[in-house]
């Protein structure tokens, strides 16, 4: 049923990427995403609707993830992206997801539920990661690097049924 | 509201939840600088997010006292020289063990239980976003104050500049082809 919930994401990549880039470009409190090519905005979250599966559950050492969004840390502060609207992207892209799988309807009985349980516990685990090595990056760029500031996240191993 | 026997729960356990909050926070590599603050004040800090759990989750607190909290939190951090990243995971590592506590408590047969779990999920999740929001919030405040650092696009004439030059650029992207157009002359193709 996991795989089920995530494929119903995959499924509706081009639809939800369309939908999620108008969010982005209308909402005053992400106006910076304005100044991106169009192209280059839905590419990059279709990017992430189309592969949901391998990056919450395949990329196991998450070394992608680091590498991807240290990334586009650099990148977006390069850009002259204020740190806060990055961060307010990345949520609005998990809740996103989140709401369409809640709208949708489909999750009626206890089985669904619970394979929800788990999929809450991927989103999670995926976007904390995403969240915080964006950000890392971003202060790697402005010369801001504390003593952790390499660390690897090592989250914690999750635990589902 | 479902949510309220799972909330009940987390409060009734907010002490022994603190110390294992407390104790990730000084052994993981990633939040570095919290052995170098008080013991006592952060588990203060854990333990006022976890016996109040209620409190904090309250829709109409968000706007207000939630920005206003940790808006100030990052700027203390900032004075207190620790990283964003490192506040930010020390607030994800704070989620993550409430998340693991309510999910414990998961009952594979009954979908009551599991409506419950899902539904404090949403709201566990909600605050802990807008808590990441506003500590990078005083950061920002604080790169401003501290260093005159100010992201270029938050300036309203840059990014309206930015955003000009975008759609300049897409314009030209969208501009006609001039490849030769296709003439029907009495049956015959020729390149017109």
């Amino acid at each position: 049923m996991l795989e089920k919930l995530i494929q119903m994401i995959e499924g509706n990549a081009e639809r939800m990427a369309e939908e999620l880039k108008g969010m982005l470009l209308g909402n005053p409190e992400t106006s910076s995403y304005q100044v991106l090519a169009d192209i280059t905005l839905y590419k990059d979250i279709f990017g992430i609707y189309s592969h949901l599966g391998y990056w919450l559950l395949r990329d196991v050492e998450k070394a992608e993830v680091r590498t991807y969004y240290s990334e586009t840390g650099r990148k977006l502060s390069a850009m002259g992206f204020p740190l806060h609207e990055v961060v307010q992207a990345q949520a609005a892209t998990k809740r996103h997801i989140w709401d369409s799988i809640s709208d949708a309807g489909i999750m009626r009985t206890a089985k669904d539920l619970d394979s929800a349980v788990d999929l809450i516990t991927f989103l999670n685990r995926f976007f904390d990661m995403a969240t915080y090595y964006v950000t890392l990056g971003y202060c790697e760029a402005l010369g801001l690097q504390g003593e952790s500031g390499s660390e690897t996240w090592n989250a914690p191993e999750v635990s589902t049924r | 509201m479902l949510t309220k026997k799972i909330v009940k729960l987390i409060e009734d356990n907010a002490s022994e939840l603190a110390k294992e909050i407390q104790g990730k926070l000084l052994q993981h590599p990633s939040t570095h600088s919290y052995q170098n603050i008080d013991e006592r004040m952060l588990y203060d800090w854990i333990y006022d997010v976890c016996s109040r759990f209620s409190y904090w989750l309250d829709e109409d607190k968000e706007k207000g006292e939630v920005q206003k909290h940790y808006r100030n939190l990052g700027k203390e951090r900032f004075s207190q020289n620790f990283m964003l990243p490192e506040v930010i995971s020390a607030l994800y590592i704070t989620k993550r063990q409430l998340w693991e506590f309510i999910a414990a408590g998961r009952e594979v047969e009954s979908a009551l239980n599991l409506n419950q779990i899902v539904e404090t999920s949403v709201l566990l999740v909600r605050f802990f976003d807008h808590a990441v929001l506003h500590v990078t919030e005083g950061y920002e405040d604080m790169f401003r104050e501290n260093y005159g650092y100010v992201a270029s696009l938050e300036n309203r004439e840059q990014l309206a500049q930015a955003i000009a030059a975008k759609r300049k650029r897409q314009e030209g992207t969208y501009e006609e082809s001039k490849l030769p157009t296709l003439c029907f002359t009495k049956g015959m193709i020729r390149l017109g």
